[in-house]
């Protein structure tokens, strides 16, 4: 029943969104623009809700965002950069911010194994949060001393939009996320053991240094994507999973799919807005996300503590 | 107990050093943004023009004054350090504060409109009467009032345009812009005109949908833009088809006393 209804208001929104537009139905633009722009918001949207989910497990942490761990950072930094040198071609700001992004991935994933050869959460979090300050700082760095004014618009691209949405980016996205979206599933069983703690988990046979290794390096390969084709929308990979673990309880089989399914409607009802509410203007989709999301999430904190 | 409080915040804005009137002629002038530097040296005072900004780059003498930096907020040590006894500043918030701090350290300042074309006229004739060349700013600013008057070419084929600022979202300048008011006197019209904003960003549907005959850009680059080789903005039949109009940063990327060079130009292009 839940399932059902889940595929029903994520098939809405994507019907809705594909619909209602400012420029009404010209089958062109329809097309072209709004279909492949519906199918990334999906997407992204997905992507971000499974990797929050598997995150806040990995570092049972219920703050833990996808964006959390420095990846944000490194594809600023990355796409700052494409900017200041120039870098030729219509792809070179999300080739860029993807590079940087894994470059991110790479660093902090060294940090959180600093104490040998065990990967720990904690310092993951925390190596995340130097990590994505630290590139943050150069990149306001760069983009202040430099001269090239449209280094400002930087900023504009980081904070999130799904303006670029193409065929092109849509095929691309289908073809990457299927393999860590499947690590992660695979990895639901031993994420489910995990919530009970790493000495528990062991003893009921996970590997757990193996499986925080896959589930860190997937998600963050999800998000690195996600990343690449819209910059930062936040707030998408924190409360979804928290929303999704509300109906379908602790289980990470369930879990993940759901997360993944309700992040994907959440974005592409927020990319609906976010084109339609200030026609012919537009918002950026992360203020969508947040107005969104973040009473939603009051709500749902309200009936927690009051239960 | 409010009402006292208001009346002395009216009174304090209302007595800001920068709009006091004054007869004092300046020597050493600072200028923090382009079209001020190119009216100081239209009018004949282009000799007390001792600090400018990186992006003052017209007339080619303004390239012999020393750079204070890019004025994204000003340097006040690099300005102060010019030893200037007048600075001149775009009227914007964080300029308001840097007005402040160079007035704190005893160097006068004005705060002048610089966003449509009607600023002109008005930030001409007070350069002038700072530079003691009133005659010259007066007839320049003139010329420059007489450009809006000129009723625009009547034309059977109207040229409709958006100006694409950025691609990533895409921003496109809207009616609080001179460059929507340079489109009108080139007898084009601006398609955004409806967004009272001088820059919005708007979904690339509402342009594809509005489908402008010409896609304006500022580029010092004969080719298009990066993004006209990406596939979503081939929805736009102007980008698909090659309908740009390049125009130079350092003429269009300002108001100024080219501005009606710079609707030469842009008739020149629509007519092509």
């Amino acid at each position: 029943m839940k399932w059902a209804l889940l595929f029903i208001v994520a098939g809405l929104a994507l019907v809705a969104s594909v619909l209602v537009g400012p420029a009404g139905l010209q089958s062109d633009i329809v097309w072209n623009l709004r279909a492949p722009r519906a199918v990334l918001a999906f997407l992204v949207g997905g992507s971000l809700g499974a990797a929050g989910a598997s995150l806040q497990a990995l570092v049972r942490n219920p703050l833990a965002d996808p964006f959390l761990l420095g990846l944000s950072g490194g594809a600023g930094l990355g796409a700052v950069l494409a900017i200041a040198l120039h870098l030729p071609g219509p792809w070179a700001l999300p080739i860029a911010a993807f590079i940087g992004a894994l470059a991110a991935l790479v660093l902090v994933y060294r940090l959180g194994r600093i104490g040998g050869d065990v990967l720990d959460p904690r310092i993951l979090l925390l190596g995340g949060v130097a990590v994505g300050a630290f590139a943050a700082a150069i990149t306001t760095a760069i983009v202040s001393l430099a001269d090239a004014a449209e280094l400002r618009n930087a900023f504009l691209w980081l904070w999130g939009g799904l303006s670029s949405a193409s065929w092109d980016a849509v095929v691309l996205i289908s073809v990457y996320i299927p393999i860590p979206l499947l690590v992660l599933l695979g990895a639901s069983r031993p994420l489910d053991l995990l919530a009970l703690g790493e000495e528990p988990a062991r003893y009921l046979g996970a590997d757990v240094e193996v499986v925080k290794r896959r589930v860190y390096i997937a998600a963050s390969l999800l998000t690195a994507a996600a990343v690449a084709v819209s910059g930062v929308i936040g707030f998408v990979g924190l409360i979804v999973p928290h929303l999704a673990r509300s109906t379908w309880g602790h289980r990470h089989r369930a879990l993940i799919p759901a997360a993944f399914i309700g992040g994907g409607a959440l974005l592409a009802i927020a990319d609906t807005l976010a084109r339609t509410v200030v026609a012919p203007r537009e918002l950026p989709v992360g203020v969508v996300t947040a107005l969104i999301g973040v009473p939603v999430f009051a709500l749902l904190l309200r009936r927690w503590t009051v239960a | 107990m409010l009402r006292r409080l208001l009346f002395a915040v009216i009174l304090i804005v209302g007595c800001r050093p920068s709009d006091r009137p004054t007869v004092r002629q300046s020597d050493r002038i600072v200028s923090l943004l382009p079209s001020f530097t190119e009216i100081l040296f239209a009018i004949g005072a282009g000799d007390r023009v001792v600090g400018r900004t990186t992006w003052c780059d017209y007339p080619p003498a303004a390239l012999d004054v020393p750079s204070v930096g890019d004025g994204m907020p000003p340097s006040i040590e690099a300005v102060a350090a010019r030893k200037p006894d007048l600075v001149v500043l775009y009227n914007s918030g964080p300029n308001v504060t840097a007005a402040q701090q160079l007035e704190r350290i005893g160097i006068r300042t004005v705060l002048l409109d610089m966003n449509r074309l009607e600023d002109l006229g008005p930030a001409t004739r007070t350069l002038g009467r700072l530079t003691g060349h009133e005659q010259q700013g007066e007839s320049l600013a003139t010329a420059m009032d007489s450009l809006l008057h000129h009723p625009p070419p009547t034309s059977t084929a109207l040229h409709t345009l958006a100006f694409i600022v950025w691609d990533n979202p895409p921003i496109i300048i809207g009616a609080g812009s001179y460059l929507s008011q340079l489109a009108t006197l080139a007898g084009a019209r601006n398609l955004f005109d409806d967004i009272a904003a001088p820059s919005a960003q708007v979904s690339l549907e509402t342009i594809a949908a509005r489908n402008p005959r010409w896609i304006a850009v500022l580029s010092d680059s004969a080719t298009p833009p990066a993004f006209a080789r990406r596939r979503e903005w081939r929805a736009v039949p102007a980008v698909r088809d090659g309908r740009f109009l390049l125009l130079q940063g350092s003429l269009f990327g300002r108001p100024g006393p080219r501005s009606a060079e710079a609707v030469r130009q842009l008739k020149a292009l629509l007519a092509r």
